[in-house]
């Protein structure tokens, strides 16, 4: 098989994988589907803001929550937030994560919410390793001349 | 695809929505980013910012600029629904609202201060193409207007668009108002109509000229002549008016959610907001004598009643309009507790309306002493619906016209229903309503005991569904019922009321007590209230007081203890001797 035709195959696996095991949901595939050629780095785009956006929320997070008065309302936008654009990509897994999060700011449970925070991290970085490595494929086959297969 | 193309073309239909204008606002960067995505590919011409501060001043900079608004609720710099009423307010645009969060409440919220739509996060594509559909209405209308201008084949097409627009839009419009809109065309505006912003007086003006037209009969064309405004155009008011109506049946269908949902902070807010300004202190009007401010807010809640609803009594729950405004009487929104509430209600014949009320009204000259109602008056039990709850700030700032529904209220009992007005006002007119059945006007006790309202007017508690009972006043309620019962044995129907009054108003619970706890009222309060509404229940509907009270009484000793107790308070403290038949 030649190489384009495997890195289209490393790359239906992987995507898959990703759907099936619940990084991703249906929203992501909402967003391929926004991606045309007026528009033609959108989920690159989109994907790299969340990025961004994640990594400062979760250092937000995480002085919020080491400080001595913990200001849960100030937690709980954080948490909003990050709830918001995961679900915006379909990073269903740190979105569920953002939920249970929630709850434990509604009740100031401090255990509760240092242990979701760390979830959310270990997710939100599973997810980004996951999304890069799709890329990356995407990326090898654009340059061997091939073509992307489409999600369904 | 610039405005003029959309407007003036002969294809504005065809053409329309793509190129459409859209000021997208929402401080999450991945999600506006997304949304942006989502809105060029419907082919929208975006334009997104992250502050909301941002959006408006591009808006008050120039109007024109755009055809539609989406924005997100939860933004650092402004409240999205702060930024939807002004918007809404000084540049009459569409606005879509944009959460994450799915809460009925906030959608109600969102709707109640004039959302055209509200998504839910993550916005699906699908849903992003028809919110043209927003932009169409409001255009349908000024063409209406323009299309006598233009000529005959401009003006045709106008029709047909009108049409057509009127057609996609009447399943969300009112059909009454489309066709008034868009067949009529009155004397031809300019092209672009200026858009007319509906500022507080405007609205209040409006909302007085309906007032004294009636809301059935108010016509745009009488509305218009009674405002007397310069400028404005009888289209104006029609899609005023029709943004109004529907708004109003969104509010009186919030208020049942509302008291449905027990809660809601921002729905029960609205309720609260009109004529429950004023529920004024009970204090103050057994001290007085007078009502203050009954605010008898739930003039869903009598409408309510009226209607052949069994749960007349959920409008009442609104009673978190009631909610008196005095620092004395802190009555929590009836609405959040509604949800008991509900219960004590079905009793009520749907009769129970403004005759009711009357009962209570007359006689008592405190009454009169109460404040003119103002947005109270919304609430009168006559298409109380419809106004109900108006909480809409806006709409309220207009209801000191509302004097229809109130001040057949006011009149009758002689309390002046006003913002302020005390929430035992309400249970008074409540009560009078009630006690208007059974005896036709004649309040037995309750003309000397309406008064005294104030306290152990329980009445509003009554309104409030009765969940206030336990809530508020917990000890009150008790009391407040027992007073009705004994006080005016004819009342049937107003010791539940009195006691779900206080519960809603929990601040009878301090004037009751003053006022004779009728024994073990206190304990009554805590008393479930279902045993209230059982009583309630029972009593037929305040057909007669009579009937009720013996009734309430076997039926529920622990409610009817309660409602031995002194109704209300102090008026019926009085009376309570004098016609209490029963034995406690």
């Amino acid at each position: 098989m030649d190489a384009v035709s495997q890195l289209q195959r490393q790359f239906v696996e992987h995507a898959t994988s990703l759907y099936r095991e619940g990084y991703l949901d249906d929203q992501f595939t909402q967003l391929l589907k926004l991606q045309d050629e007026s528009n033609p780095d959108f989920v690159v785009e989109v994907v790299s803001l969340f990025f961004e956006d994640s990594e400062k929320l979760l250092n937000n997070l995480a002085t919020a929550l080491q400080q001595e008065s913990i200001d849960y309302k100030q937690v709980d936008a954080h948490v909003h937030q990050f709830k918001g654009s995961s679900s915006s990509i379909g990073a269903q897994r740190v979105k569920n994560v953002c939920v249970v999060f929630r709850n434990y700011c509604d009740e100031k449970n401090l255990d509760g919410c240092l242990v979701c925070l760390e979830q959310a991290k270990n997710e939100y970085l599973l997810v980004r390793n996951k999304l890069e490595a799709l890329f990356n494929l995407e990326q090898q086959i654009l340059q061997a001349g091939g073509s992307v297969p489409m999600m369904a | 695809m610039t405005v003029e193309e959309i407007r003036g073309g002969d294809n504005e239909i065809d053409r329309f929505p793509i190129g459409m204008r859209v000021l997208a606002v929402d401080d999450n960067p991945t999600c506006l980013k997304l949304l942006e995505g989502l809105l060029r590919k419907c082919q929208y011409q975006v334009t997104t910012t992250n502050q909301a501060i941002t959006a408006l001043n591009m808006l008050r900079e120039n109007r024109n600029r755009f055809d539609l608004i989406i924005s997100d609720v939860y933004m650092p710099d402004m409240d999205g629904f702060k930024l939807l009423e002004l918007v809404g307010l000084e540049m009459d645009l569409p606005v879509i609202m944009l959460s994450g969060n799915g809460d009925r409440n906030l959608v109600m919220k969102g709707i109640t201060h004039g959302a055209c739509d509200y998504l839910v996060k993550p916005v699906r594509l699908e849903e992003l193409r028809n919110i043209w559909q927003h932009v169409i209405r409001r255009k349908v209308e000024s063409k209406s207007q323009s299309k006598s201008k233009h000529n005959g084949e401009k003006s045709d097409q106008g029709n047909e668009g009108g049409d057509q627009n009127e057609k996609l839009n009447r399943k969300r419009k009112d059909e009454e108002e489309d066709e008034e809109n868009g067949n009529e065309s009155d004397d031809p505006t300019a092209k672009k109509k200026p858009r007319v912003v509906w500022s507080i007086d405007l609205h209040r003006k409006f909302v007085a000229a309906i007032n004294q037209l009636g809301i059935e009969k108010a016509v745009p064309k009488r509305i218009l002549d009674l405002m007397n405004v310069d400028g404005l155009t009888r289209e104006n008011v029609a899609s005023h008016l029709q943004k109004y109506r529907l708004y109003l049946k969104r509010i009186s269908q919030q208020a049942n959610m509302v008291v449905a949902f027990g809660s809601n902070n921002d729905a029960s807010s609205y309720m609260r907001m009109g004529p429950l300004d004023g529920l004024g202190d009970f204090r103050t009007l057994s001290c007085s004598g007078r009502l203050p401010n009954a605010t008898y807010a739930p003039s869903g809640m009598l409408g309510r009643l009226n209607s052949a609803t069994g749960v007349s009594l959920h409008s009442l729950t609104a009673p978190p309009l009631v909610q008196p405004n005095h620092t004395q009487t802190k009555l929590q929104p009836v609405v959040s507790s509604n949800h008991q509430n509900m219960n004590l209600f079905h009793g009520i014949p749907p009769s129970f309306d403004l005759d009711q009320l009357q009962y209570f009204n007359k006689p008592n000259a405190q009454l009169t002493d109460v404040n003119s109602i103002e947005e109270s008056q919304i609430f009168t039990g006559t298409n109380l619906a419809d106004y109900t709850s108006i909480d809409e700030p806006r709409m309220f700032r207009g209801s000191s016209t509302f004097t229809d529904p109130i001040s057949v209220l006011a009149n009758q009992v002689g309390v002046k229903l006003t913002s302020t007005g005390t929430e035992s006002f309400n249970l008074l007119s409540n009560s009078s309503g009630f006690l208007d059945q059974s005896g036709g006007n004649q309040p037995p006790n309750f003309s000397s005991n309406l008064i005294p309202v104030g306290e152990s007017y329980s009445y509003p508690a009554v309104i409030n569904g009765g969940v206030p009972i336990e809530a508020h006043g917990g000890g009150l309620v008790g009391d407040v019922v027992q007073n009705v019962n004994r006080s005016l044995p004819n009342q049937k129907g107003l010791p539940t009321l009195a006691a779900s009054a206080l519960a809603c108003y929990g601040s009878l619970s301090g004037p009751v007590s003053h006022c004779r706890p009728n024994g073990g009222g206190s304990t009554l309060v805590q008393t479930d209230h279902t045993k209230l509404q059982s009583g309630f229940v029972s009593s037929n509907g305040y057909g007669s007081l009579d009937d009720i009270i013996p009734g309430m009484m076997k039926q529920e000793q622990g409610a009817t203890v309660l409602m031995n107790g002194e109704f209300g308070y102090n008026p019926y403290i009085a009376p309570d001797r004098d016609y209490d038949d029963e034995p406690r």
